[in-house]
């Protein structure tokens, strides 16, 4: 019987992980931490609020409890609930001490963890489908802080004999889930790179949460790239959404990012890579290895993502009651 | 970390289409519903960066003035993945995948993808569009394992009778799926593009049975196998004109 903590358990993908464990009867007992609370409500799973960067609360949690497997959500992507530095030492905060923690108490046997295809960067050379025996070369902050969290979870491995299943997601989007992509991507005029038009994947948040419950029960090891079927390019990806491109080129960007920012829609580096260069990967091993049958399209998550239910002010709500 | 098997053929994955085919050629939208389409985002891309939408946009007009003759199209595989490798000159380089794109699209109603196209800055991206999978042979065996056609050149050479080297190092990263020797010839006085160009296919070529890629020892011996066959095509073709 497993004992599992979910870290991140607060966001959309987190606990959603968490509620499927809760159906499994070989997971006797779940519990998460976070910054925030729960999306939605788990009926077995024991949550704390935890701020990652608080070392000490954090350990004492996780030594507490001690975990058998731990599901590593507390990785956070700039610009998705935080800035880039905040998102960035949080993740190395949360992932240095409940990891270390967990491993210290004796008991962990597995690790599941959130990585992404940030992880390939798209340098000179780069493959453009990249497997996962493709090099990691990040060129992107949030790459490098996925790397960093790679090699501490294989350097708990090495010494602690622990299972390590790293999940490469392509960006996790959909209607209610945080990400600068999606928040981009919704403004009314969407900056494109001018010239190219390259391809990217998305990942649907349902399809990721299962993703790990899979690696989990079926004592995953080793890097998996978890992608969506097809792709879209950030032309059609606006036009699918009904929006007007705005081509951009060069300097045009800084301008253009601001500008963005300003609307609610910060570009953090790596989403203006994946604008400008694309990301893409090979997902059959994932998709064969972790028994990933069906899972949402990219265009499907794109059409998903723009079915956000127009927000009514609550006023308006109640004079259409009365 | 666990081995894992990277030589089988996993098969396309299901992804919203629009009625666009990533790997056969089907009916193709009137002009203005294809305009209508691209205004209104309603076309497929896939993983690789191919736009099959815009190819049957492009592809039948720009290879519109190429004249050919297959021999023996049978042998193009009409579906699965194969790895097709032909001899190419340093004269007429350029037109060589142009005209087996054209043939293959005529023959056998499929995309082929072509390995080997220098990328470019912000033309690699259209390049990949219209049907170039770069120079990365990890990109290939990813084509290949999602049942894709691709074709790779020998080194060009100026001696039109004599194949240049075959790529090695792509085949033993694609190593275990079929290969299929072409050979392309010019057909116009002295080995100018202006006629009609011939295109021999060949028997499919397999490496022993259990290779896997990477297996060096096994990629040199098939690319010896494909040098000599289309060494073979390129005299039968001589001998026939």
């Amino acid at each position: 019987m497993k004992r599992v903590l979910v870290t991140g358990m607060g966001g959309h993908l987190g606990t959603r992980a968490a509620q499927l464990l809760e159906q499994r009867d070989d997971v006797e007992a779940i519990v998460g931490c976070d910054f925030m609370p729960p999306r939605r409500r788990l009926r077995r799973a024991i949550f704390k609020r935890i701020e990652p960067r608080d070392r000490d609360r954090l350990v004492t949690f996780v030594t507490e409890f001690a975990p058998t497997a731990v599901v590593h959500f507390g990785v956070y992507e700039p610009a998705a609930r935080m800035g880039l530095h905040r998102a960035q030492v949080s993740t190395e905060a949360c992932t240095v001490a409940a990891l270390g923690a967990a491993a210290r108490t004796g008991m962990l046997e597995h690790i599941v963890l959130r990585s992404g295809l940030e992880v390939y960067g798209r340098g000179r050379g780069t493959p453009l489908t990249p497997d996962e025996d493709a090099p990691l070369d990040p060129t992107s902050p949030y790459g490098m802080s996925l790397l960093e969290v790679e090699t501490t979870a294989a350097g708990i491995a090495r010494r602690h004999d622990v299972r390590v299943a790293s999940l490469r997601f392509a960006p996790v989007s959909g209607s209610h889930a945080p990400s600068p992509l999606g928040r981009l991507l919704r403004l009314p005029l969407v900056p494109v790179p001018a010239f190219v038009d390259p391809p990217f994947q998305l990942l649907d948040t349902e399809d990721a949460a299962r993703a790990a419950v899979e690696a989990l029960v079926r004592g995953a090891h080793g890097p998996y790239n978890v992608v969506g079927p097809g792709a879209a390019s950030p032309w059609q990806a606006v036009r699918l959404g009904g929006r007007v491109p705005l081509p951009v080129s060069g300097p045009g960007w800084l301008l253009a990012r601001r500008l963005s920012e300003v609307a609610g829609a910060p570009i953090p580096p790596h989403t203006l890579a994946l604008m400008r260069q694309g990301l893409t990967a090979d997902g059959g091993h994932a998709t064969s290895a972790l028994g990933l049958g069906a899972m949402v399209p990219t265009q499907v998550v794109l059409d998903d993502l723009f079915e956000w239910a127009t927000v009514t002010p609550i006023a308006r709500a109640e004079r259409r009651v009365a | 970390m666990e081995s894992r098997e990277r030589g089988g053929w996993v098969g396309l994955t299901a992804s919203v289409n629009y009625g666009i085919d990533a790997d056969r050629v089907l009916a193709v939208d009137a002009p203005l519903q294809a305009v209508a389409r691209r205004i209104d985002g309603r076309y497929a891309v896939d993983e690789f960066g191919g736009d099959p939408h815009l190819q049957d946009m492009v592809l039948p007009i720009a290879l519109a003035g190429l004249r050919f003759e297959v021999e023996h199209g049978e042998r193009i595989p009409r579906h699965g993945p194969a790895l097709l490798v032909a001899n190419r000159s340093f004269a007429v380089g350029s037109f060589e995948p142009a005209v087996l794109v054209a043939a293959v699209r005529r023959v056998a109603r499929r995309r082929l993808r072509v390995f080997g196209v220098p990328e470019l800055p912000i033309a690699g991206v259209w390049l990949h569009k219209l049907g170039s999978i770069g120079r990365r042979p990890h990109d290939v065996a990813t084509l290949l394992r999602a049942g894709h056609l691709a074709v790779a050149p020998l080194a060009p050479t100026w001696v039109r009778s004599a194949p240049g080297d075959p790529p090695r190092g792509l085949l033993a990263a694609t190593l275990g799926f079929p290969v299929v020797p072409l050979a392309v010839t010019p057909g116009g006085p002295l080995g100018t593009p202006f006629g009609t160009w011939r295109v021999a296919v060949g028997e499919m070529l397999a490496p022993p049975a259990g290779t896997r890629p990477g297996d060096q020892l096994a990629a040199a011996e098939l690319a010896e196998q494909v040098r000599s066959a289309i060494r073979d095509l390129l005299e039968q073709t001589r001998a026939a004109s």
